[in-house]
Parts: structure tokens; sequence; C-alpha cells
């Protein structure tokens, strides 16, 4: 058996699932918004360039934007359930399968990692006392990148999985310390703490017990990797059947519970219990926090009310994607739901949760109505709207559905 | 006494090709308060018939009625008259073993008293009591198929389609299903069971129906199939064999 043929004919499937969306992708008024938002971000970075304020936290704002580009990796196996049974006498060839995985998954992210650090260059020598060489800054992060993707190789393999989690914790803090002496200490005293630190890390990746190959944890992984291909891909275009990752957030349990026990809610408590478990929770939240923050910043400025609108849009586009939940579902052929009341209870569901994050997200503004009436109560307002607005998107999308049905 | 069968099926016909069809003019009918087993060989078409009852197939031709209603005139009251027990168990990833019993309850307007007692009652008798609050992917699979048995049966509806119900399950779990199955047939509720555990359906359907290559070669009780078999006495797998090499 070819395993490096195998794993070239799977990525090419995979690749050709893809490839029929870019169209749309195109053509999508989301990738319109995307391309004004990275011109709008070109113009404002090229004019912060121009006049620099003082006393920009350039070395805290470099760790936080190249630590997760150096540390997060991942790589697609399209490793499938059926390969425990057919693959499984292969376990001993499997790096043939897993070698060019690995550096297709490190190729993308080295770029990703190499154009972020190219943005902030410019800032960086413009603002820091005692900068250090791009060329060893990049030879450095390269450096980094590769631990942490044999870091996580390492990870997966475990047969221990609190001792995974424990290791992933280690992964960030070895990188995160690498990088911040890099950036805070002087050149030679920073590489002789990173060569210690590295040489520390790889010795102790080498300490727990571990699997030929995880198989299982890999197809999991897998699974994983391909929903968010796909989710991604829905922030563009519908996409059917998406599945998500599951997340058990005990403290959310109760979350649907109390809502009316009718049959036309009944896929609203479907829905709470996959949103407040599903990945698109994580991400709502993570958005919402960071327009939070961004929006305090600067909310006594016209910016301000543009980014609150625009994290406001990008929530919205990542609640839109709760649509095509549960599109495949089999019970929800089966089991007598009155007619509907899917597409009322998700655009309800959306509605309610993007109005009450246009609210909080729009928080810093109301504290400055005192000073800024118009134009704080204006920016809410305008959030409020928008909500609307995709609440209508969503009603029109679902009337089409039900006509097409008829 | 109502005699309005809970299913009838008349003259099906059906498969996912109209040129080649599975099911070839099949007809029965399940009776308030029966239970009746579907039994035939692999392909023999039972899954694709359960598959036509559900609605998830068309017929080519014929009909079927659950209580009197096809599913085209009234789908509410046709699927709200029946629950289905799959062979794998399929369950929602993000929801725990008491959320998919809830969720179950309250898609088929159980009363919200009555899902509190019934799910009490099917933790208790399915040994699930500990499990209630787990996510569904953490349990084992005779475990999930419990969850498919105790979502089917807290919606208490009046037919029962259960597809091949004992795969995984422990013995406890398949007595404790065949002693629930006859107290909600007792109690007026129909079944129609598929499996190929013969001597186990065989103390407990009332009838039997079997499907060769698509068509129903013979249906009726155990003495009915016997005498009709001029084979008395004999036991449901040996009447099965008999039939099924006659049929070939």
């Amino acid at each position: 058996m070819d395993l490096k043929e195998l794993r070239r004919e799977r990525h090419s499937q995979a690749m050709g699932k893809l490839l029929p969306y870019v169209g749309y992708i195109i053509q999508s008024g989301v990738a319109m918004v995307f391309l004004f938002v990275i011109i709008a971000f070109s113009a404002w970075y090229t004019s912060l360039l121009r006049d620099v304020p003082d006393g920009i936290p350039i070395r805290w704002i470099m760790l936080a934007l190249l630590l997760p580009a150096a540390t997060h990796s991942g790589f697609r196996t399209y490793l499938q359930t059926p390969d425990t049974v057919f693959l499984l006498p292969q376990e001993h060839r499997m790096r043939e399968y897993f070698v060019p995985a690995w550096i297709r998954g490190n190729l993308w992210k080295i770029l990703r990692l190499a154009f972020i650090l190219i943005t902030l260059w410019p800032l960086y020598i413009r603002t820091e006392a005692s900068p250090k060489l791009l060329f060893a800054t990049a030879l450095l992060l390269l450096a980094v990148k590769l631990l942490a993707s044999f870091g996580l190789w390492r990870e997966l393999s475990l047969l221990s999985r609190p001792a995974s989690g424990s290791y992933a914790l280690l992964r960030w803090a070895v990188c995160g310390l690498i990088i911040a002496a890099w950036l805070w200490q002087p050149a030679g005293r920073g590489l002789l703490f990173i060569v210690l630190l590295a040489a520390a890390y790889l010795v102790a990746l080498h300490v727990p017990a571990r699997h030929a190959v995880p198989w299982e944890r890999l197809i999991a992984t897998e699974k994983n990797q391909g929903a968010r291909a796909l989710m991604m891909l829905g922030w563009f275009v519908d996409v059917p059947g998406r599945e998500q990752r599951v997340y058990a957030r005990r403290y959310l349990s109760k979350w649907g519970g109390s809502m009316p026990w009718r049959r036309d809610t009944a896929y609203r408590y479907l829905l709470t219990k996959s949103f407040a478990r599903g990945d698109i929770f994580g991400i709502v939240l993570r958005i919402a926090l960071l327009g939070l923050l961004l929006s305090w910043w600067n909310r006594g400025t016209y910016v301000g009310t543009a980014i609150y609108l625009f994290f406001l849009f990008i929530v919205g586009v990542q609640l839109l994607s709760l649509r095509k939940l549960h599109s495949e579902s089999f019970w929800l052929t089966i089991y007598p739901l009155p007619q509907g009341t899917k597409g009322q209870n998700t655009t309800a569901f959306v509605f309610r949760t993007h109005l009450i994050l246009a609210v909080v997200l729009g928080l810093p503004f109301l504290t400055t109505l005192g000073e800024r009436l118009l134009p704080a109560a204006g920016t809410v307002a305008a959030g409020v709207l928008l909500a609307f607005l995709f609440k209508g998107y969503m009603s029109r999308k679902e009337a089409r559905l039900e006509d097409d049905d008829l | 006494m109502n005699n309005t069968p809970v299913l009838q099926i008349t003259g099906l016909s059906g498969g996912y090709s109209l040129n080649k069809p599975v099911l070839h003019d099949v007809g029965l009918q399940v009776q308030p308060g029966e239970m009746v087993g579907l039994i035939g060989l692999n392909g023999a078409g039972k899954s694709t018939t359960m598959k036509h009852i559900l609605g998830l197939m068309s017929p080519h031709k014929g009909d079927i009625t659950v209580l009197g209603k096809t599913r085209a005139a009234d789908p509410g009251a046709y699927h709200g008259a029946l629950s289905f027990v799959p062979e794998s168990p399929l369950l929602y990833e993000e929801m725990t073993v008491r959320e998919h019993v809830e969720f179950t309850a309250r898609s088929y307007g159980v009363e919200r008293s009555d899902y509190e007692s019934r799910s009490l009652q099917l933790a208790k008798l399915f040994r699930m009591e500990d499990k209630m609050d787990t996510l569904s992917s953490h349990l084992s699979k005779g475990m999930k198929q419990k969850v498919m048995i105790m979502c089917a049966f807290v919606a208490r509806p009046a037919l029962y389609v259960i597809d091949e119900p004992f795969l995984g399950l422990d013995p406890l779990g398949i007595r404790s299903l065949l002693d629930f199955m006859l107290e909600l047939k007792n109690s007026g509720a129909s079944i129609l069971l598929s499996s190929h555990i013969l001597s186990t359906i065989e103390n407990y359907c009332d009838r039997f129906i079997v499907l060769h290559q698509g068509k129903v070669i013979a249906e009726g009780s155990l003495a009915e199939i016997a005498a009709a078999s001029k084979r008395p006495g004999q036991s449901l797998e040996q009447l099965f064999y008999e039939l099924v090499q006659g049929g070939e």
C-alpha cells in the first residue's frame, strides 16, 4: 500500500469538496465586507506608522500577536474511522503517511506567522529602542513554530488525556517564555535561556508513555478540523450538514431547562443545548470580549463606533451559522415538530442573542452619554438596527426555504 | 372495541430506484395492543419497510396509514402517533441522556409531569440513573441504544417501530426491554419489531411477518405459520429456515 499516495488522494478529495464554493465566496457580501475591512485596516495602519504615538507597549503587542501564530499548530491527516481496521496493519509504516501532513500543516502556518511578523515589523522598529534583527527574529520564530508543532504531535500521542492537557499548557508557556525572552532580554542572554528551556521541554516531551499511532485522537482531531473548515466556509456560503466540536461546559448545563414546555419551542431547546456546548459559543464569546475591550478603549471616538459595528457584524455572521446546525438531523424528520418551527426558533434565538450582544458591546458607549449624547446613542442604535437587519435576512432565507419545500 | 389498525400497509412497492424496487406489493397490518415481529434475511426489505413507515422513503406504489391517517394528509398526527428505535443509535453529541429524553418529550408534547415520572421509571428500568447527566459521546454502544429506547418510550405513542433493538444490549437490558414492551402492549400500544434473534422474540410477539426478497411470504401467529407450512410444533427458527430455503 502506497501510504503517501493514499494521503495525497484524500487531500485532493477534500480540496475537491471545498473548491466548488470558491466562486460563491468571491461573490458573497461577507467577502466584500472582509475586503473592505482589510483596506480600512491598511489605511489606518499606514497612518499609524506615519505618526507613531509615544509609549506603545510594542513588546507586549508583539508577544500577543506572535505567540498564538507561533504556538497554534494543526495537521489535516484525513484519517477516518475505518482506518482503525484497514490501516492498522500498516501502523509501523504510518510515518510515511503523517510526514507530508505535518509538513503541509506547518508550511501554511509558517507563512501565516511570517505575514504577521512582516506586518508588525515596521511598527516594531519604529517604537523599540533596541530592536532585534529581522532575520534572527524570523529564524527564532521558525524554531518556535517547529518546536510547538512537534510538541502538539507528542501531546496527541500521549496515553493519558490529563497529561496531554497539561502538556498543551506547557507548550504555550514554553513558547511564550521563549518569545518574551527574545523580545525583552539582550540577544546573548536571551538565546542561552531559550536553548536551555527548549532542551528541557524536548526532554520533558519524551517522558510520558505514548501510543505508536494515536488512532482515535487523530480521527477525532481530523473530524474537528474538517468541521472547522466547513464552519469557516459557512461564513460565506450555505454549507449543509455541519458538525461541530462539543465541549462539556457543565456551568451552562441548566441553560434551556426553563424554557416554555411547548412543542413549538422543542427545537429551541435542542438549539440552546447545541449552542451552549458547541464551538460557535466559544468563538462568539471571544469575539465579543475582544470587541468589548476595543470598544472600551475607543469609546470616545468614531473609530470606536466602527469597531463596535464591525465586531457586531462578525458576531452576527457567526450566529448565522447556527442555521446550518442539525440541517440533516434524522430525528427532526421523525419527531412531530410543528412545521416551520425549526426556522422560526433559530431566527428568534439568533436575534435575541445578537440583540443582547449589541447592548452589551454598546455599554462602553452608554457610559459616555453625558459627554457625547448623540454619537453614543446613535452607535448603540446602529448596533440594534444591525441585529434587526440580520433578523430580516434570516426571515427572508427561511421564507424562501419554506417556499422551496412546498 | 376500535378495530382500525394502528398501522396499515397496502400494496407497498418501493426502494431506492424506480427501476429496481426492493419491496414488491407488501401488505401488513398491526392492530391495537399487538406485537408483530418483522423477520427476514439481510436485504429482505425489513429496514426499507420501516423507512417507508417513517416517511424517510416515498412509496412507488401503495399506501401507509397510521391510525387511519397518511403522512401526506396530516404529517403532525402521523408522526405524533409513532416512535422509532433505530438499529444503530443516533444521538446528538451536544446533549446528555436526560436532555435527549426531555427533547423527545417536548417534541411529542408529553406533559412535563408525565415526562418526569416516565424518565425516572425508564432510567431505573434500564439502570441509567447514574448516566442521566452524561454526554452521549461518553456512553458505550449499549448505553446509547438504551437512550434510543428511553426516548421512544417516553413519548408513549400508539405505535412503536423498533429495528433490531437487542444489538449491543446486555442480557439484563434485553430482559428489561422485553418486559417493558409486554407492559406497553398490555396497555394497548402496538409494536412492529424487527429482529434476527428469533428464539427471543418467538415467545413475545403475537404475530410474525416473514419478508423474503421484498415480498411477504408468510404471516400469522407461530401456530398459523406452522400449520400453513404443514410443520406443526416447530420453532420459529426452524420454520423461518424452511420458509426462506424454500423460497430460494
